[in-house]
């Protein structure tokens, strides 16, 4: 290779390295910027990465044009964060009984808009895209993850089929069990005093109702249903005790013994009576002049 | 009878045998039954020991004179080989028909006679892997409607009471279904009862065992497995796809089904026995790979109970037939389970997958594995010694057909009330969960939305009950319910093993493992500090399924492997191979496995690897067959009809003996003819005198043979006329005239090692002088065995 080529190659891979490293220092800075708007100029490098390089500090806090975060993001990332954290306070007192899908849905339509704002590919005012700067210039792509949490959450709990489409409200079904929910609930209330077999009784109806129901409803329900049900059906079967009694342990246990008794008989009886099979003996021919040999002993014992 | 030991000279009886000339070969010398000795009774043994040597000649008893009249009979037990198995001609008959069929075969011949091999193999895996998606389909409708049916009725009846209705209807819907299975293999072909493995052994070692490989014992191996699964037995569909392979190859490898009537004129060169060895033992192996979907498994099953006879092209061949099964078996259930493509549900049964991370298995493990192993071990041994002693009850009195199917059903009724009663009185709830959704989940008295964790384990076909064990996370079951239903499916398990319906023992062996080896791994659980969770149930469901099923069967190579396949996780390899050690070290110090026990109680003559190990001072002398019925090499036809259609002597092999010289001097050697021979002979009337007419006539060739095979006619059905018996035959052609001999010095190992490696039939002893002396069949030598008080000698006896 010529030394001309040689010189070549070595001055792209310095500009490379160069390009390299501001990009790193840039996204550290602006990732700074976002989390802490108040404190502005002094970037968070960690101390090692400042005493072990010889980059001046002046180098850091100023940023080609190209590598800085426009308005137009930074204000996307704030509706962003608001609606994030609208969204958890949302989410964190519903958690017993469990009602996120019911009362966080509205919040979880609007934090959906706002994460597609970010990351949806569109050019925004002078011709940028956010995506890139916002979500996938460092290694921790914050925003992704956070979002990506939540929408496991809204996935794992099942919230689309109890949730109309675009985010409109709580669909017809998912209304007519919680209606039929509070029927029964009422009626528990309404006999909870006193004697549960009174309870039993009067709210058995609404309540096979409701199972009927339940169990006629899809095979996929939103987290919300599922647990008001378990909690009706643990209040129904175990607080107030009303699951079937084991009543008729002795019908099943004759039945039983009755059956277990037959193979008893039938061996007794084929032991008796049939007759046992009996197998000929065959003599083998061996040669005689040798047969004296051998021993052969009738053991018996 | 007295307490006194008895000695019996042989000597003493030389007067009452016949001539030389009328002697018994095969079977070792089946005299007239009114000729034959009393020896001993009630199952004695003869031990035989030449030190203790006593001159006996006074010694006959007067009672044992006046008892040689009648033949003797005794109950039927272990040391018994019975007349009517015999061998297969694993020898290949050199005669001149034969090298004149090779002149004639060019080389292509021999290269399409080579693809045609591979093409049977293939089609082998195919039907094999079909056959096993049938099984599984139909079971799990079958099961399906059954499970649905009965549910709903205990749902119903749960609420207004009469639950004893439903346990009713649960019985009755076992009873029928077993009923049905076990009047076909009952009735129609006992054969096909039980796992077909010992039967398939037995044949892979060179026994014939009649009937096993015909189509008609696959319908009904077919029709009877999924009956007898259906019906809620406590048994697996394993066992029995390792016999249909079988048939399956035996069938499609000779172009031809006796039974339907039908020759497609197709591998017309592989009608022999030696042929279809090697394509019964891929079916074998297809038949496994398709059951656990282990081919390697399969191939190792093949060596370790045939290995005798194998090479590296026959094994290679078997494993394609074995691959090609699993992946049929794949791709058709991928269908039925409308993911046509995804070729993730390899065999009948599914261990699932063993990959998650508290599934690694650490050091200091190990030692807890073999303590499992040792318990399965004796566990297996327990199994097989109850299940001994309940066989040889059923041979003794249980053994007319309707008995038989009479014991199947009360089988089938009381599994089903045990289950019952069992989930009944269950009190362990569990919540239901989304993820491993339960296939038919019971509620009866459990709070609503959860489920009885016994019906589970009983209300379910085993598999997925062994799938549930292996799965289902911590928690699932409490100790007390998998402490019941090991217990009961251990007695199930073992009651139900050798009843007159087709079904394997290797699912009920894995049930009952996995329930203990759970209990053993929630207990290890509670032993540890809380938090850790290195003691994964599932990990030692898996140990104890693995240990339980080698305590039982005592298969050791082959069943690592198809277990390690089974779980698909290779780093199990050692910890199943460890315990399947110890289980069966453990376990033969008490009993035999449980296919060697079977073997013997049908009393087959199957040689082991190796001859008893203090056997060498026993020589061909004292273990052959003498005197022998020999055939001159121009036979009178008379003669030869007279020998054959003898009832009482119902040879095989007969040696052609040729006359030196005219005077009185014994005939020497020169060939040896089968009884199958001669018999198509017969039929075809090859006689001297008709030589000259029958230059017109076509000349006999080797596939006259093969059209008779296998199965020849009895000489009852060919007649032969007055003038006719005076021809003279000329056994020169057809004879194999270079047959397998020793001198009757040769120790009884070394010819044992004979037998065991070339497959041979017969054995001809000759003297120094060529002079035919004696003859050694298969079962001249399995009836030596290695006892408690020495070496043994087995009786011969009908059956």
């Amino acid at each position: 290779m010529s030394p001309c080529g040689n010189c070549l190659i070595f001055v792209f891979f310095v500009i490379n390295i160069c390009a390299f490293v501001n990009c790193d220092e840039g996204t550290s800075l602006d990732s700074g910027d976002q989390v802490r708007p108040d404190s502005p100029g002094l970037p968070r490098v960690p101390s090692s990465l400042l005493a072990d390089s010889f980059v001046p500090l002046s180098l850091m806090s100023s940023f080609p044009e190209d590598l800085e975060i426009s308005n137009y993001c930074l204000e996307l990332l704030s509706i962003f964060s608001q609606r994030y954290s609208d969204y958890v306070k949302c989410l964190v007192p519903a958690a017993r009984p469990v009602r996120v899908c019911m009362k966080c849905y509205s919040g979880y339509g609007s934090l959906l808009n706002a994460y597609m704002n970010i990351s949806s590919d569109q050019m925004g005012p002078g011709n940028e895209s956010c995506r890139d700067s916002l979500m996938r210039s460092d290694r921790l792509m914050l925003v992704y993850v956070l979002f990506s949490n939540m929408q496991d959450l809204w996935e794992k709990s099942n919230c689309d089929f109890c949730i109309t489409e675009k985010f409109q409200g709580v669909n017809n079904e998912t209304t007519h069990f919680m209606k039929n929910l509070n029927q029964t609930l009422s009626c528990f209330e309404k006999y909870q005093q006193g004697n549960h077999t009174e309870l039993c009784k009067n709210c058995k109806s609404s309540y096979k109702g409701l199972n009927e129901l339940y169990s006629s409803m899809e095979k996929t329900l939103c987290i919300d249903v599922e647990d008001a049900m378990n909690m009706t059906r643990i209040l129904w079967s175990k607080n107030f005790n009303c699951s079937m009694p084991r009543g008729e342990t002795v019908p099943v246990i004759a039945v039983s013994s009755f059956m277990l008794f037959l193979p008893i008989i039938f061996y007794l009886s084929s032991f008796l009576h049939s007759e046992q099979k009996k197998r000929k003996l065959i003599h083998p021919k061996r040669m005689k002049s040798y047969s004296s040999l051998m021993n052969i002993q009738d053991k018996r014992s | 009878m007295s307490n006194i030991t008895k000695k019996v000279s042989w000597s003493s009886r030389g007067d009452e045998l016949g001539p030389v000339g009328e002697g018994t070969p095969l079977l070792n010398g089946s005299e007239q039954p009114r000729h034959s000795r009393q020896f001993s009774e009630g199952g004695s043994l003869f031990q035989i020991d030449r030190l203790s040597t006593v001159d006996l000649e006074e010694e006959i008893s007067a009672e044992e004179e006046s008892a040689r009249g009648q033949p003797k009979e005794i109950p039927h037990n272990e040391k018994l080989l019975s007349l009517k198995y015999e061998s297969l001609d694993y020898d290949n008959s050199e005669n001149q028909l034969f090298l004149e069929e090779e002149r004639r075969m060019s080389f292509t011949g021999f290269r399409c006679l080579e693809i045609s091999r591979w093409l049977i193999c293939g089609l082998i895996g195919l039907l094999t892997g079909l056959i096993a998606c049938f099984i599984d389909i139909v079971v799990e409708k079958l099961a399906g409607y059954k499970y649905e049916a009965i549910k709903q009725n205990i749902e119903r009846f749960t609420e207004v009471g009469g639950l004893s209705i439903s346990l009713i209807l649960w019985a009755v819907l076992n009873f029928s279904f077993v009923m049905v299975g076990s009047i076909l293999v009952a009735f129609f072909e006992p054969v096909a009862a039980g796992s077909g493995i010992p039967q398939i052994k037995c044949y892979l070692n060179g026994v014939k065992i009649p009937r096993v490989v015909r189509l008609k014992t696959l319908v009904i191996k077919v029709c009877g497995v999924i009956c007898s699964v259906v019906g809620g037995l406590a048994v697996g569909k394993e066992g029995p796809m390792i016999h249909s392979g079988a048939v399956v190859a035996a069938g499609v490898s000779q172009g031809r089904s006796t039974t339907l009537k039908k020759d497609l004129m197709i591998f017309e060169y592989f009608r022999r026995d030696t042929e279809k060895r090697d394509f019964v033992s891929a079916g074998a192996a297809a038949g496994v790979s398709a059951a656990f979907g282990a081919p390697v498994g399969g191939v190792l099953f093949s060596l370790e109970e045939g290995a005798s006879f194998w090479n590296q092209m026959l094994t290679w061949r078997i494993f394609f037939a074995s691959m090609i099964s699993t992946f049929t078996l794949n791709f058709f259930l991928s269908i039925y389970h409308n993911n046509t493509g995804d070729l993730s549900n390899p065999g009948l049964i599914n261990f699932g997958r063993f990959e998650s991370e508290n599934l690694n298995y650490n050091l200091y493990e190990i030692p807890l594995f073999i303590a499992m192993g040792a318990i399965g071990g004796a566990l297996g041994a327990l199994f097989n010694f109850l299940n001994y002693w309940l066989t040889i009850f059923r041979i003794r009195y249980v053994h007319r057909p309707c008995l038989q199917v009479m014991e199947a059903m009360l089988v089938a009724a009381v599994t089903a009330t045990v289950s019952f009663t069992m989930i009944y009185f269950s009190n362990d709830c569990q919540p239901l969960d989304s993820e491993h959704a339960e296939e038919y989940p019971l509620q009866l008295f459990c709070a609503d939305g959860e489920y009885n964790s016994m019906a589970t384990a009983f209300f379910n076909t085993p598999e997925r009950s062994v799938r549930s064990l292996f799965h289902n996370q911590p928690g699932t079951y409490n100790p007390l319910t998998l402490g019941l239903f090991t217990i009961t499916y251990f007695f199930l398990a073992c009651w139900t093993y050798g009843l007159a319906v087709s079904a394997g023992v290797f699912i009920p062996s894995l049930l009952i493992g996995a329930a203990w080896g759970r209990l053993c791994g929630i207990w290890l659980a509670s032993l540890a500090s809380a938090g850790s969770i290195w003691a994964d149930p599932g990990k030692y469901a898996l140990i104890g399924a693995a240990a339980q099923l080698g305590g039982i069967v005592r298969m050791t190579l082959s069943l690592t492997v198809i277990l390690v396949e089974a779980t698909g996780n290779v780093t199990y390899g050692l910890p199943i191979m460890l315990v399947l050690l110890t289980a069966k070290i453990v376990g033969d110090y008490f009993q035999e496995g449980l296919y060697d026990i079977h073997i013997k109680l049908q009393s087959v003559p199957f040689l082991h690897w190796e001859a008893p190990a203090t056997s060498h001072w026993l020589t061909t002398r004292e273990v052959m067959s003498s005197p022998v019925t020999c055939l001159n090499r121009i036979e009178k036809v008379g003669t030869i009809v007279d020998v054959l259609s003898n009832t009482s002597t119902n040879h095989n092999g007969f040696p052609v003996v040729v006359q030196v010289s005219e005077n009185d001097e014994p005939a020497k050697l020169c060939g040896l003819i089968l009884r199958s021979q001669l018999i198509v002979l017969l039929k075809h009337k090859v006689f001297v005198e008709l030589a000259g007419s029958r230059l017109t006539r076509r000349k006999l060739q080797l596939k006259d043979f093969r059209d008779a095979y296998p199965r020849f006619p009895p000489i009852q059905s060919i007649h032969v006329s007055q003038d006719e018996r005076e021809c003279l035959m000329d056994l020169t052609e057809f004879m194999n005239p270079t047959p397998y001999t020793v001198t009757q010095e040769t120790s009884l190992p070394r010819v044992f090692k004979l037998f065991r490696a070339l497959g041979l039939r017969h054995l001809v002893v000759i003297d120094d002088t060529n002079r035919v002396v004696g003859l050694v069949t298969r079962k001249d030598l399995a009836r030596y065995h290695l006892g408690k008080h020495g070496l043994e000698e087995l009786h011969l006896a009908q059956t």
